[in-house]
């Protein structure tokens, strides 16, 4: 945000105050642009954002305090200044009360004005800053550690070797072997580090959702699309697009994507306007693309685009001598999280870690170390507080006391995931669905990857 | 550029000022023949006058061909609809100005009555019009002519020179405001 003009949006029915303002916070140095009524004023928010606004109260339509509700439903960064003729102080209670930023009385004191406006403007600045700073520190805090193995070591010199430079990387890895994890290490040891790092997950929507999601859409581009929307590629300038679980795109966005990693401009839907892009991509998938290719599900020109620079995470069963070392990890810290004095894991729990294949790999192990703590009441986490052994062993428990649809149903996605180790596509294409009906009907039936 | 006499403005006031900015500028700047009338800017619900009737006053004496830069200097105080006061006015970027002397006097501000201080007031807000009609905005550094001055004790911290920025970006020689401080 630093560097660029304060914006400015001066809202009034009349002409010369309008005029007068705009006059005097460009000379302040603001970007200013006016409309002369709320509708106006909406719609121009709708093509552009500002930081402060400066309305009138009264104005024939709508009037500014019904605007200020409009504008701070969609956007509550924004300062609003409400001003008026006639000083009224229920008037100036309830516009506070509503989120006002401020309220002045026409005339202005200019001293005053624009000591106003330029409070507000560093209130909004600071705001943006805080949310800019929660998610670099959120982005910034690794949720799984990665292992000391060569394996892994070898992983990292990788990481360290394609970071710095602007390369399209391709993760791949099992579920659950921490891409996202690897990706986000790619961006925070980038030139783009003080850049956003935008992560979406494509395989969890459908494909006018991500289309979306991705291009944004303009007011009215669709049912439903009530508002602009702004694309988390356009949200990615400057920094880094992750896009997980890249190789369930569909045909279609996999065409748009083309388009926008070549030309650097994107569209959103329902525009016509070219917005150019700055992004790198970091991609990951746990699917065959090459065979995707081979099936025509995916396109080999986007692959050949995203797979520039490949890094694979080998499954943990592939580096069992990280096994330890990570489980004992998650246990420090969920311990220190949860308050718990725990000294570690029995011999017999060890072997049982050891000696188990964790198909759901880094992810179902900290699961399954936070369930063992939350079971386990000693100092010492035991064999029996894993959910290995019931998991390892787990055979169909049939059908007990629920006769309906609903609960076969459950228990049949239950047992198809186990079949694929929770993998999705895998378990979706057995099951004879797609995958977003898949998640759907895991999110009804409360089943989720260990 | 050209100095516009308007309303009650004494005369010794504007000779005064084309020869500072005449020093400070190193270029000719001329004294208008006639002196502007102010009726139809007066608000007699205010009584002051509007700003902007005079910009558009100034303008209308200049034709097309004329790029010379026309600033009114009056002695009378100066408003604009929405503001309670203005020191001044100017098009951004264009070609008329105004600036007046009613509260940069030090009287009006319950000071001593003194010629000197008003001199040197009335040059930095007529430097600083200027500089608007020049494209500068707003200036951050303290002392530079282009920061904002919202009453005169602002007026008075600041040099009637610009900082080496805005001389530039304006085009303003600024090796001869060294002249004044």
């Amino acid at each position: 945000m630093s560097g660029r003009m304060p914006r400015l949006l001066i809202v009034d029915d009349e002409r010369h105050v309008r005029e007068s303002l705009s006059h005097w916070f460009t000379e302040d140095g603001y970007d200013t642009v006016t409309a002369g009524g709320g509708r106006e004023a909406l719609e121009l928010l709708g093509r552009r954002d500002v930081d402060v606004i400066v309305s009138d109260i009264k104005m024939p339509g709508m009037d500014g305090l019904e605007l200020q509700h409009r504008i701070l439903e969609r956007n509550p960064h924004v300062a609003i200044i409400l001003v008026t003729a006639y000083a009224s102080v229920a008037t100036a209670v309830q516009a506070l009360k509503e989120g006002a930023y401020d309220y002045m009385v026409k005339p202005f004191d200019p001293e005053q004005l624009s000591q106003v406006v330029a409070r507000a403007y560093e209130k909004v600045k600071l705001s943006t800053e805080n949310e800019t700073l929660k998610e670099r520190l959120s982005a910034a805090e690794p949720p799984f550690v990665t292992g000391t193995s060569r394996a892994m070591a070898k992983v990292m010199e990788l990481v360290d070797m394609v970071a710095p430079t602007d390369t399209s990387v391709l993760i791949r890895g099992e579920s659950g072997t921490g891409k996202e994890l690897i990706a986000r290490l790619i961006h925070l040891r980038s030139q783009r580090a003080y850049g956003p790092v935008v992560a979406v997950n494509c395989g969890a929507l459908s494909e006018s959702l991500l289309e979306s999601e991705l291009f944004g859409h303009e007011k009215g581009a669709f049912t439903g699309a009530s508002s602009r929307r702004t694309g988390k590629i356009e949200l990615a300038d400057g920094g880094t697009l992750f896009l997980d679980e890249v190789g369930e795109v569909t045909p279609k966005v996999q065409v748009e994507l083309l388009r926008a990693l070549e030309e650097r401009t994107i569209t959103r839907v329902g525009g016509n306007q070219e917005i150019p892009v700055n992004f790198r991509l970091v991609t990951a998938t746990n699917r065959d693309l090459e065979a995707a290719i081979r099936d025509g599900d995916f396109r080999d020109d986007l692959f050949f685009r995203i797979n520039v620079f490949t890094i694979t995470i080998p499954p943990l069963r592939e580096r069992r001598e990280d096994i330890l070392p990570i489980a004992e990890h998650f246990l420090r810290r969920f311990g220190a999280a949860m308050g718990r004095p725990i000294r570690g894991f029995s011999a017999e729990a060890k072997d049982l870690i050891l000696d188990y294949a964790w198909p759901g790999n880094v992810r179902e192990l900290a699961n399954a170390v936070e369930r063992a703590l939350v079971v386990c009441r000693g100092e010492e986490v035991g064999a029996e507080h894993l959910p290995i052994a019931a998991h390892a062993h787990a055979v169909d428990p049939g059908l007990v006391g629920d006769y309906s649809i609903a609960a076969l149903e459950a228990q049949h996605i239950d047992k198809v995931l186990r079949v694929h180790d929770y993998n999705v596509t895998q378990a979706a294409k057995a099951l004879g669905i797609d995958r977003v009906t898949l998640y759907n009907k895991m999110r009804k039936y409360g089943i989720e990857r260990p | 550029m050209e100095l516009v006499p308007g309303g009650a403005v004494p005369p010794a006031v504007v000779r005064e000022l084309r020869r500072d900015l005449a020093l400070c500028l190193d270029r000719r700047v001329l004294i208008a023949d006639e002196v502007l009338a102010l009726d139809a800017a007066f608000s007699p619900e205010r009584q002051q006058y509007r700003a902007d009737v005079i910009l558009a006053a100034l303008l209308e004496g200049l034709d097309g061909a004329d790029d010379r830069r026309r600033m009114a200097v009056v002695a009378e105080d100066l408003f604009l609809p929405v503001f309670t006061h203005i020191f001044g006015s100017a098009q951004f970027r264009g070609l008329a100005a105004v600036v007046s002397t009613f509260r940069l006097t030090p009287t009006w501000s319950d000071q001593p009555a003194d010629p000197k201080v008003l001199r040197l007031r009335l040059l930095k807000e007529a430097l600083h019009e200027l500089g608007h009609t020049l494209g500068l905005v707003h200036c951050k550094v303290p002392w530079c002519v282009m920061s904002p001055s919202l009453d005169p004790d602002h007026v008075d911290l600041k040099d009637p020179a610009f900082c080496a920025p805005c001389a530039e970006a304006g085009g303003i020689p600024r090796d001869r405001t060294f002249l004044f401080l």
